[in-house]
C-alpha cells in the first residue's frame, strides 16, 4: 500500500478528487434516500449541474421540452439515467483530457472507457446486476494509466519491448518497469477519494478478476467490458492486446466463450448510446 | 514517400465496424479503422480496377442469423458474399481478385475462450477457397490493432499499426 501511495504522491499533475460521485454512491447504497438530498449533492457541483442537464437535454437523451434545473431532469428521466450521467460527466473530465505515454491518441481513452462501460452495463443488464454500478466502475477503470502515463513518457518503448520479448501482459511489463501497475493505481486512487469499496476492489482487480473477491462479479463485468471495447477495436496504443485471458470472469458469471461474440453485437447495436457519452461536453 | 503524402486524405470513404463496400471509382481511398479482432479484407480486381474492403466482427453468421440478413458485414461468411457479389456486379471477376486481410488481434490466452481473433482468420481461411479466392497478402493475429486502406488507383493496400507512426504497403 505505502508504494502505491507513494507513487501517486509523487506525481506532478494529480487529477482534482471528484466529490460528488463517491458520495452520491454510497447515498444511493442506503434504503429511503430523500430525494432533496441528492438534489442538494450534486448542484453542489455548479458546472457538474449544468453538464449533466445539458447532457439531459441533448439528441440522445433529450425530451421534447427541456429540462430547465435539476430536479427536473429527474422528474423526466429518472434517478438512475441522472445517477448515471453524473457518473459519465465526472468520469469524461479525468478521462478525456490528452493523455501522454501508452500511445495514447486525444480521446481514444475516453473512446475505450465509454465502450467498456456500454458493454458490462448491457451484461449487468441481462444478468439482473446493479448497471449503475458495473457502468460507473467499468468507465472508472483505467484511472490508473493517467497517473501511470506521466512516469511512461520516457520509457514508453522500454514497455513495448517488455510486452514483445518477454511475452508479457501490460500489467506486468508495468509491474516490473514501474515497480506498480495500473489497475493497482486505479483502485487505491478511487479508495483515496472515498469510492465504495466494492468499486475500489473490482477497479484493483480488474484484469485478474476473482482476486477481487468478495467483489469478483463487479470486477469480471469490468474484465469483459474491457475485453470487448478491444475486440471491436475500441483501444489504444502499440500492442493493445497484451492483456491475460482469465476464463474465471465468464464463470463468475456464469457465462461461457459463446457470451461474448452476443455482448459484441449488443454493443455494437447501442453504438448510439457510446457516441452520446464519447461527444460529452463537446 | 509514405502513403499519406502520395495519396493525401481528401477521398477517404471510411468502411465502418460491420459494414462492406464496392467501388470502381480511382480517386478514392478505402479505409477501415482499427480492427481490432475483426478481420478486414481488402479485394481488387486490377483489370476491370473495381475493388472493396469488408470490416467483419465475427466467424460466422450462424451466431446471429436475424442480424446477419439485416447487416450482413457484421460476419465473415454473409460479409465476404456480399462484398464479392458487389464486386462482380459492378464487373470484377473473381478469378482476377487479389485478397489482402488485416486484422484478428488476439489476446495472451490459453483457455480459448477469448479466441475471437483466432477464430475470425481461421473462419476466413476457410472460406476463401470455397469463393475460388487467394490470399495476396496478410497482416493478422499478434497483439496490435490495425488499420487498413485500399489505394484504388494503384489496388495497393496499406496498413497503420496503432502506436507506430507510419503506414506499411501489405
Amino acid at each position: 500500500m505505502k508504494e502505491l501511495d507513494d507513487y501517486i504522491n509523487k506525481v506532478q499533475h494529480l487529477p482534482p478528487a471528484p466529490k460528488v460521485l463517491p458520495e452520491l454512491m454510497s447515498l444511493l447504497g442506503k434504503e429511503d434516500v430523500d430525494s432533496s438530498r441528492v438534489v442538494d449533492l450534486i448542484t453542489y457541483d455548479p458546472s457538474l449541474t449544468a453538464s449533466v442537464i445539458q447532457l439531459c437535454n441533448s439528441a440522445y437523451f433529450g425530451a421534447a421540452t427541456p429540462a430547465t434545473d435539476l430536479q427536473e431532469a429527474i422528474t423526466r428521466l429518472g434517478f438512475q439515467q441522472i445517477f448515471r450521467m453524473v457518473a459519465a460527466v465526472t468520469a469524461s473530465r479525468l478521462m478525456k483530457p490528452k493523455t501522454k505515454g501508452y500511445g495514447i491518441h486525444e480521446g481514444e481513452l475516453w473512446k475505450h472507457s465509454v465502450t467498456a462501460a456500454v458493454a458490462a452495463q448491457l451484461m449487468a443488464r441481462e444478468l439482473g446486476d446493479d448497471e449503475n454500478e458495473v457502468f460507473t466502475a467499468a468507465l472508472l477503470h483505467d484511472i490508473g494509466k493517467i497517473i501511470l502515463a506521466q512516469g511512461l513518457e520516457n520509457i514508453y518503448t522500454a514497455l513495448i519491448e517488455e510486452i514483445e520479448k518477454n511475452q508479457q501482459a501490460l500489467i506486468e511489463a508495468e509491474k516490473k518497469l514501474l515497480g506498480v501497475q495500473h489497475a493497482e493505481i486505479g483502485g487505491r486512487l478511487l479508495a483515496r477519494w472515498k469510492f465504495p469499496s466494492n468499486m475500489v476492489a473490482a477497479i484493483w482487480f480488474h484484469h485478474q478478476p476473482s482476486m477481487a473477491a468478495p467483489h469478483e462479479r463487479l470486477a469480471s463485468y469490468i474484465y469483459l467490458g474491457n475485453m470487448v471495447a478491444y475486440f471491436i477495436g475500441h483501444g489504444f496504443g502499440h500492442q493493445a492486446f497484451a492483456l491475460r485471458g482469465r476464463s474465471e470472469a465468464l464463470e463468475v458469471l456464469e457465462l461461457t466463450g459463446d457470451h461474448l461474440p452476443h455482448f459484441m453485437i449488443q454493443t455494437y447495436e447501442n453504438y448510439e448510446a457510446v457516441e452520446a457519452l464519447f461527444h460529452l461536453g463537446k | 514517400m509514405s502513403f499519406s503524402n502520395k495519396s493525401g486524405f481528401e477521398n477517404r470513404v471510411v468502411i465502418g465496424l460491420a459494414e462492406f463496400t464496392a467501388t470502381k471509382r480511382l480517386d478514392v481511398v478505402l479505409a477501415t479503422y482499427s480492427l481490432g479482432s475483426c478481420l478486414g479484407v481488402a479485394i481488387y480486381d486490377p483489370v476491370a480496377r473495381v475493388g472493396g474492403l469488408l470490416h467483419a466482427m465475427l466467424p460466422d453468421s450462424n451466431l446471429d442469423p436475424v442480424k446477419a440478413a439485416r447487416q450482413p458485414g457484421m460476419f465473415l461468411d454473409t460479409g465476404l458474399e456480399g462484398l464479392l457479389a458487389a464486386a462482380v456486379k459492378l464487373g470484377a471477376s473473381p478469378m482476377r481478385l487479389q485478397v489482402y486481410i488485416a486484422g484478428g488481434a488476439q489476446i495472451m490466452d490459453n483457455s480459448g475462450f477469448f479466441s475471437i481473433g483466432k477464430r475470425n482468420y481461421s473462419a476466413c481461411q476457410e472460406l476463401l477457397p470455397k469463393l475460388g479466392l487467394t490470399v495476396k497478402a496478410e497482416h493478422v493475429g499478434g497483439l496490435v490493432n490495425r488499420t487498413m486502406y485500399l489505394q484504388m488507383f494503384s489496388g495497393e493496400v496499406f496498413l497503420k499499426v496503432s502506436g507506430q507512426s507510419k503506414e506499411s504497403s501489405l
